[in-house]
């Protein structure tokens, strides 16, 4: 289990797993957008919080809280460098704003990582494909970026395996300094690297074999179509843009602390 | 008229400087079971890339004589017209499996057809109920045992409604049992929907029952070429070296001490009412 458990997509079937990617896609960029136009704590905490109902509603929040803990260490690491040089180099401002600020850098981090999480988990390749090719993206793209996703799992068992065969064989992975170590992964490459070119012809052999090519307007097993539920959630990601765009240009947002004290 | 007639085919790949095969003469009927075997780099695999025409067209190389798939000559016809002639399974059944579902794989060859979405349903679902893969249906292909994704492989196959369906050593990642069901859903294949089969097989103990007719390539040439029980108990078919089923062995031992079956068997059953008819005379 790895970070990239809380990227990768599960079939569960599920009100946000149903909805189409068009439409999850335009409210992951308005969620974006939106967390790149604030630096304030309290607007940020709000996109956070209106994203934990689309989770559970999900059924992702085991995989969800993955991503989460594996974006913790650079959480903190983005809260250290703002921290060290808003103090460094932003003289006048006080400590508890200093703080204020770069906390809302890091929730900022967190609300990219969990609308990029909750999109990925809910979102099978195949029905991103699909999407891709509906707007107009040449099929031969799509077909490749599908067949990408489908054998990064085989092509990770097939590195595993090549690592287990080379470390029998005496190859030490982890010694030696940082420029050795890197050294040390050319023989797991070049199996791995000549077998993917292997496995690339056997596949285009099999397309071949199937027809590929034979007609210009082939047909899909799956239609994408835009659905009431696909409109209410486009609708609600506009809403929250004009809102925000409202709010950044008229409206003073307080700081934490001081609605606090 | 024969589905598949070659004459003086020979074929030497790009990068080669002997040809792979050489005058290749085979006439093969419609709705006949035929198995290639042969020591490994004899041109079996070769030879099966010609009747999709993978050769020439996406190998290259030089193909000299000709050869001619439901009526249409290879040399001339692109890949996709043959391929919705004739089916091809390959070995490695991993790199045949391109979707994140079973479904969407089988639909693939008809999706490039251009078949109506309706229509796609239903030969997915005919295809997956013989195969029995129906189940997987929405399984992605890298959570299926070895077996399985070769079924699944031939179903998509079999969607597209092939008339010869050719099999390049589909059993040689799998396991015996995986292997049995598949040879299991070839035979069926053949026998109920009189499909044309072309098998390249070692291991010829668990298949040969099902075949009409059994050809030996060695060194690039066909060596024998004719009823299983003839070539199998012939003994260059021994010198060359293909997997001469046990049941068959037993009866060339027997005949060799001077015990004399009625037939040569050719599988375990077989030879269990061969020797009780024997015992019995």
């Amino acid at each position: 289990m790895s970070v990239f458990d809380g990227f990768k997509f599960r079939s569960i079937s599920s009100p946000i797993h149903q909805l189409d990617p068009r439409a999850k896609f335009v409210y992951v960029c308005v969620l974006f957008a939106v967390a790149i136009m604030f630096n304030n704590i309290i607007p940020l905490l709000i996109l956070f919080l209106i994203q934990i109902p689309i989770v559970f509603m999900a059924k992702v929040q085991k995989e969800w809280m993955r991503s989460m803990k594996g974006s913790a260490v650079f959480a903190i690491m983005i809260f250290a460098v703002n921290l060290l040089s808003l103090y460094f180099y932003a003289g006048h401002e006080t400590f508890t704003s200093i703080l204020e600020r770069s906390l809302a850098m890091t929730v900022r981090f967190i609300v990219l990582v969990q609308s990029f999480s909750i999109f990925f988990l809910t979102t099978s390749p195949d029905m991103l494909g699909l999407a891709l090719e509906q707007s107009g993206v040449p099929y031969e793209l799509c077909f490749a970026f599908t067949t990408a996703v489908r054998f990064v799992p085989v092509l990770a068992e097939e590195a595993q395996t090549i690592i287990d065969a080379q470390k029998s064989r005496g190859l030490e992975i982890e010694s030696g300094n940082f420029l050795r170590r890197i050294r040390n992964y050319i023989p797991i490459l070049i199996p791995l690297i000549v077998n993917a070119i292997r496995r690339s012809l056997e596949l285009a052999e099999t397309m071949e074999s199937r027809a590929w090519g034979a007609c210009e307007n082939r047909t899909n097993l799956y239609v994408l179509k835009i659905k009431t539920n696909d409109l209410l959630l486009i609708l609600f990601s506009l809403l929250l843009l004009t809102v925000s765009i409202y709010v950044s240009i008229h409206v003073y947002i307080p700081p934490l602390t001081s609605l606090l004290m | 008229m024969a589905i598949i007639e070659a004459e003086e085919l020979t074929y030497t790949y790009p990068v080669g400087e002997k040809p792979a095969f050489r005058d290749v003469n085979l006439k093969i009927e419609e709705g006949e079971f035929v198995i290639i075997t042969g020591p490994s780099g004899c041109g079996k695999t070769t030879l099966c890339r010609c009747f999709n025409g993978l050769i020439p067209h996406f190998y290259g190389g030089k193909l000299e004589g000709e050869i001619r798939v439901c009526g249409l000559n290879v040399k001339e016809h692109p890949t996709y017209e043959i391929a919705q002639h004739v089916g091809m399974v390959f070995q490695n059944p991993e790199n045949q499996l391109f979707a994140l579902s079973v479904e969407k794989d089988v639909a693939f060859g008809l999706e490039n057809l251009g078949v109506p979405r309706k229509e796609i349903r239903k030969r997915i679902d005919w295809a997956l109920k013989i195969t029995g893969t129906y189940n997987l249906k929405n399984r992605p292909p890298y959570e299926l045992s070895g077996g399985q994704q070769q079924r699944a492989a031939i179903a998509s196959v079999l969607a597209m409604n092939p008339d010869v369906m050719v099999l390049d050593e589909p059993t040689s990642f799998l396991d015996p049992v995986g292997a049995e069901k598949i040879f299991e859903v070839i035979g069926r294949l053949n026998r109920e929907m009189s499909m044309t089969i072309i098998l390249v097989e070692h291991m010829l103990d668990l298949v040969s029952r099902y075949a009409d007719r059994i050809i030996v390539m060695h060194d690039g040439r066909i060596m024998m070429n004719g009823d299983p029980r003839e070539v199998l108990v012939s003994e260059e078919a021994r010198l060359v070296g293909i997997g001469i089923p046990k049941a068959t062995m037993l009866y060339k031992i027997l005949k060799h001490r001077g015990i004399s079956l009625n037939r040569p068997p050719l599988y375990s059953e077989e030879a269990c009412q061969v020797i009780r008819e024997a015992l019995s005379r």
